[in-house]
């Protein structure tokens, strides 16, 4: 244990001698979309209307299966950069929140499917690995 | 090994979390409903209708890029900066499809690449 101890201190010197900086960025693509507006849209019950009403006019307009399909989208983009005297490195994760509204032909919400995969979403440095 | 790591540069860009095979193993074509499929791995990135029947698309990928500039080796000796760069991306774009039919039942499903995913190499030849 006790040469454990500096090591550890040599590491650390180490470490700040030869980081040069840091660097997080962020960019986004899109509105937050909201669980408590999603919630409030009721299948078999809200309308096309009421769906435009809670959020807006949809990024997208599909049609399936001869109904229609409204999908609201917004991507994040997270960077961490880890500058190093001798090498630098980063990693960019980028996650999407993707909601489909699925119509029937007389304008009424049959489902509502939502996933949040930008919920977690941390800033990383480290490019190996997971 | 740091005189060769000097101006190297290592960078991974992911969109999304990467699918694998064990992933979508619980998908039983016949049997398993798109429903079941957003409920294990989310919301597909779009949805698209095909005179077959409706093609769900989950898009990720996992670019890695690596780079060393050996121009810095030189750099106490020289009154410009000189560069002697090599680098390589790996561009992991992978997605995966499935396709339903009229009653959201899954009757097809399959990656579109099936990349074992790319390596961090800088040696572009």
């Amino acid at each position: 244990m006790l040469f454990l101890k500096p090591l550890t201190g040599i590491v650390i010197i180490l470490a700040l001698v030869m980081t040069q900086g840091c660097a997080f960025s962020r960019g986004t693509i899109g509105e937050d979309i909201k669980s408590e507006s999603v919630a409030e849209i009721k299948k078999a019950a809200s309308t096309k209307a009421d769906v435009l009403a809670l959020l807006g006019a949809p990024d997208r307009l599909l049609q399936v299966n001869g109904r229609d399909v409204f999908q609201y989208y917004r991507y994040d983009a997270k960077v961490g950069s880890l500058l190093l005297i001798l090498i630098n490195f980063s990693r960019v994760s980028v996650k999407s929140d993707d909601l489909f509204v699925i119509l029937n032909r007389e304008g009424i919400v049959e489902d509502v499917i939502l996933s949040k995969r930008t919920e977690g979403l941390a800033f990383r440095f480290w490019p190996f690995g997971e | 090994m740091c005189v060769t790591a000097i101006g190297c540069n290592v960078v991974r860009v992911t969109l999304n979390t990467p699918l694998t095979q064990n992933d979508v193993a619980f998908i039983v074509p016949g049997q398993t409903t798109l429903a079941d499929v957003i409920t294990k791995l989310g919301t597909p990135d779009s949805i698209t209708e095909s005179n077959m029947g409706v093609v769900a698309t989950y898009r990720f990928l996992d670019m890695k890029y690596s780079r060393i500039n050996f121009g810095w080796l030189l750099k106490p000796f020289s009154p410009v900066d000189p560069d002697l760069i090599i680098s390589r991306t790996g561009f992991g774009t992978d997605a995966f499809e499935l396709l339903c039919d009229s009653n959201w039942v899954v009757t097809h499903q399959s990656f579109l690449r099936r990349l074992s995913g790319p390596r961090f190499n800088p040696y572009p030849f």
